[in-house]
């Protein structure tokens, strides 16, 4: 049994480290909802309402179309890397085939090595193809890169599940394929739905490689829209904010919506079922 | 309904022989249960049936027909699983129906089916749960029952038992053994229970290290065991053993250790021997002797209480004890007690091949 004390100790630490981790969101939040070209840097009392700053963060941050872009890129590279993860994660984690391990760790190489290191060369071999400035130029390697991480995700997932329900279903008269669709997969929802918002969160907010693989203007996702309001001469903080409350705002919702799914999912790999 | 045929099945994982020439011929309607120590292989024999495990060398048959290379939808085999394995996601119904949507049998005839299944289980009451919100005892009669709806060729039931309480296990046992004589279908039962294996088994194949030691019914198992191993397993308490040394006189054999010594009838046997007595069947020694073999004497030990009965372990010489029967408080421990054995029951055993020799 927890004391009344040391419950109240505990209390006191989750909430110091709630308010240190709450405490830049509202500060973004209060900018955001200053008067236009209120002088601020963030943390200070605020000095009235407005809404103004989202219909011009909106306007100057070319919202409309890069959201759509932002849309079409992370929808794609979600639904791609999940169904990928999933057959790959299956494979790796309950068949045993030549090199399965040697072609795991190569998986593997795909989330240790940082985007940093292979973005130019992977932007000459895009330009080279004439992939530069198209949809396919942020899809393909994101997709990449979220199925190695979907792969060792799906993998452990797998592992955990007792092999006897796959073998039960195979016995049923189900294939391979169908004891993983109508069995294993519907059975691991959280898994995959935790999968899925990790994935949809790294892709919404990725800015190097739209920064480096397009220029169209018509492709380029929302987080570039924030490089507008920070020229070298201009920072506007108070559109900066509101700008960014935009870009973040469809992460908040995914992760709302689906967060009960998302504790299960990152408790199921802590504690075995 | 089908026969079943093993002929000279082996399997390697590696280096190690998980199951060694193993061949096994199974009757039309027969229960038959695999029955040893954990490693002995009996899992294994009963997933290359299933199809779960593919076979290094040999011949399996279901029917007659080879099924080496056939994959295990195409076996038209049900299995029971030691973890149940249900789908978790789905209702009793849906678990129960899934192998016939699979196999796309009309709906109406899935839902007279599952009925008729839940009804003989009585899972009426159970089909829109699901299989978390069921006790253990439930769970096996869904497991049971997703078997059980689709008439298979053979049952195959990998220790079904062992993960419910001992007296849901008794209740369960005598069950299975009922639907299986209702329906009369064959079934390959795999146990590391002896009573399950004794209770249950029309037959049973006792196995020791992927090795078959012992194929027989069971008095005949439990009676005429073939070797050591089989004696010692096969019974509780278990039989005890010690090595005698044997003198052939004039048509009698006097067996002795130490200062214990005893006769029986009987041709001769080795100049060593393993001696080998059922508890049930030693004695505390009468005056007029009641017709044992004996008399042993010796200091008891250990007493194990079982309620009516006793059992107590009797020192006759260093490191050499045999377990008696005596009714309750008879004795005390420490105490000297004479003992013998009933005749016909003596198993004595080659100390080489450790292989029956005969029973004296």
């Amino acid at each position: 049994m927890i004391s009344r004390a040391e419950r109240a100790a505990n209390y006191a630490i989750l909430v110091v480290f709630a308010a240190i981790a709450l405490f830049p969101v509202i500060g973004i939040l209060i900018t955001a909802i200053q008067p236009p070209g209120t002088l601020t840097a963030g943390f200070q009392m605020p000095k009235g309402v407005s809404f103004a700053n989202f219909t011009q963060a909106w306007d100057q941050g070319h919202f409309s179309t890069y959201l759509r872009s932002s849309a079409v890129v992370t929808v794609s590279v979600v639904t791609l890397a999940t169904f990928l993860s999933i057959l790959s994660g299956y494979a790796f984690g309950t068949m045993q085939f030549r090199g399965s391990k040697v072609l795991f760790y190569v998986f593997l190489l795909g989330i240790m090595v940082p985007e940093e290191a292979f973005i130019v060369p992977l932007y000459y071999d895009f330009r080279t193809l004439h992939l530069t400035d198209t949809y396919l130029a942020l899809i393909l390697p994101q997709t990449a890169q979220s199925v190695a991480f979907g792969t060792f995700w799906m993998r452990a997932y797998f592992r955990s599940t007792p092999p006897s329900l796959a073998e039960a279903a195979r016995i049923d008269g189900a294939s391979t394929w169908t004891a993983l669709w109508r069995i294993l997969v519907p059975n691991g929802r959280p898994a995959i739905l935790t999968m899925m918002v990790l994935v949809f969160m790294w892709t919404w907010n990725e800015f190097l490689l739209p920064l480096v693989m397009v220029s169209n203007e018509s492709l380029r996702t929302a987080p570039l829209g924030l490089a507008f309001f920070q020229g070298q001469h201009v920072a506007q903080f108070t559109l900066l904010a509101a700008g960014a409350v935009i870009v973040a705002a469809p992460v908040v919702v995914v992760y709302v919506f689906l967060q009960r799914h998302f504790i299960r999912g990152m408790l199921s790999g802590a504690v075995k079922g | 309904m089908a026969t079943v045929e093993y002929e000279g099945v082996t399997k390697r994982f590696g280096s190690t022989v998980a199951v060694d020439d193993f061949s096994l011929s199974i009757g039309d309607g027969e229960f038959v249960v695999l029955v040893g120590p954990s490693g002995s292989g009996k899992t294994t024999a009963l997933r290359i049936l299933a199809g779960l495990e593919s076979l290094s060398e040999g011949r399996v048959r279901i029917d007659g027909r080879e099924v080496n290379d056939v994959s295990p939808k195409h076996r038209d085999v049900a299995m029971v699983f030691q973890d149940y394995a249900l789908y978790p996601q789905m209702t009793v119904r849906q678990n129960l129906a899934f192998s016939m949507r699979i196999r796309k049998v009309p709906a109406e005839d899935i839902r007279r089916r599952v009925e008729e299944t839940a009804g003989m289980l009585g899972l009426d009451d159970l089909l829109g749960r699901k299989p978390r919100e069921l006790s253990g005892g439930q769970r096996q009669r869904v497991a049971l029952g997703r078997a059980l709806v689709r008439e298979p060729k053979v049952f195959l039931m990998d220790e079904p038992l062992s993960n419910l309480d001992a007296q849901l296990r008794t209740q369960t046992r005598g069950e299975i053994k009922r639907l299986q004589q209702q329906v009369g279908i064959t079934t390959v039962y795999v146990t590391h229970d002896q009573v399950e294996a004794m209770t249950m088994g029309d037959r049973i194949v006792v196995m020791n290290r992927g090795v078959i030691e012992q194929i027989g019914d069971p008095a005949s198992v439990y009676n005429e065991p073939a070797n050591v191993f089989v004696a010692g397993f096969i019974g509780s308490p278990p039989m005890t053993f010690a090595t005698f040394s044997s003198r052939s006189d004039d048509g009698r054999l006097r067996l002795s250790r130490g200062e214990a010594a005893f006769e029986v009838d009987g041709p001769d046997v080795p100049a060593e021997v393993i001696v080998g007595v059922r508890p049930e069947h030693a004695r505390l020694w009468e005056e007029d002797g009641g017709g044992l073999v004996g008399p042993l004497q010796g200091t008891v030990q250990f007493a194990e209480n079982i309620g009516r009965e006793e059992f107590v372990g009797v020192e006759i010489a260093p490191e050499t004890r045999f377990v008696v029967e005596v009714a309750a408080g008879d004795v005390a421990l420490g105490e000297t007690v004479r003992f013998g054995f009933r005749p016909d029951t003596i198993h004595l055993f080659d100390p080489e091949t450790r292989r029956l020799l005969r029973k004296a």
